[in-house]
């Protein structure tokens, strides 16, 4: 019973710091906000479908480490943001710019849902 | 009336299927062949042998391969990498995360196909290129990056990519 409890007891004490890759200490909860919601809005650009908060590719968490980097230097969201999209190209921000083509990006839809609809209902008058 | 919009309804929704099919079978690859172009990113690093790597000289075409001893796609593209060296084209390898001795030994056993590699461990050049993982190539003109593959390089990725880029960097020049 003491060998087995403390064999857990072990367990607890010694795989967080083995195991914990990196732990992300901040000066104060603001950065540590900003910094998690950097990290869940920029793509991982190893694996296109999920953002760099939810990978542990090797680019991420180089990535994640730069983040994390310019956040304690007290670079703002958009200048990170910057700083990453001119290496890894517009494509990492999973929330794309309004600007040049992005235009037909984000209202696209809307201007397709208004076309079908004014097909629909001159449809129906006739 | 009646009959346009009857024909409307018969186009569309084939127009929505060619652009999707055709959106979905594009290559992938097609992505890279609007890259916009940039400068090379400064660094301070030194090449496998030790030395430092003064002022990359970029002029004229050059290519900029990423490759590492631990990396088995490089192996695929190695063989072709070597061709491209016996045509006479300057290539720059990047070394990308791994260890000087390592790196030489992969490059005495399987052959040299670079002018040079820059030694860089801990991966900060390659990160401020974009480098994803290896291998990446990069096509160099003129001291600004042109192009870029992500993945093994191949002769079909050569001649649909990286061949008319170079082409029209001829032309422009």
């Amino acid at each position: 019973m003491i060998k087995k409890s403390f064999i857990l007891f072990s367990f607890f004490i010694l795989s967080p710091p083995v195991f914990n890759q990196m732990v992300y200490e901040f000066e104060d909860s603001l950065q540590e906000k900003r910094f998690y919601s950097l990290i869940s809005e920029i793509r991982c650009p190893k694996c296109t479908s999920g953002s760099i908060a939810s990978s542990d590719a090797p680019v991420s968490r180089d990535l994640k480490n730069k983040v994390y980097e310019l956040v304690l230097d007290g670079s703002t969201d958009m200048e990170i943001k910057t700083y990453v999209s001119e290496r890894f190209g517009n494509f990492s921000d999973y929330r794309p710019s309004l600007e040049g083509p992005n235009y037909f990006l984000w209202f696209g839809p809307f201007i397709f849902l208004t076309l079908m609809l004014s097909i629909f209902f001159v449809k129906r008058r006739v | 009336m009646n009959q346009s919009l009857r024909l409307l309804i018969v186009i569309l929704p084939i127009l929505i299927l060619v652009f999707f099919a055709k959106v979905l079978l594009l290559d992938e690859d097609i992505k890279f062949s609007n890259f916009e172009s940039k400068n090379f990113p400064a660094f301070e690093l030194n090449d496998l042998n030790g030395d430092p790597v003064k002022a990359l000289s970029l002029d004229g075409i050059k290519l900029v391969n990423v490759w590492a001893s631990w990396c088995i796609t490089c192996l695929v593209e190695h063989p072709f990498l070597t061709k491209l060296g016996e045509k006479n084209i300057q290539i720059i390898g990047l070394n990308y995360k791994d260890s000087d001795f390592k790196a030489n030994a992969w490059l005495e056993k399987y052959g040299n196909p670079y002018l040079f590699s820059i030694y860089d461990p801990r991966g900060d050049l390659a990160f401020d290129l974009g480098v994803t993982g290896a291998p990446e190539s990069y096509l160099i003109v003129n001291n600004q990056i042109v192009g870029h593959i992500q993945g093994e390089m191949n002769q079909t990725k050569w001649e649909t990519i990286f061949l008319p880029l170079i082409t029209k960097a001829k032309q422009g020049s």
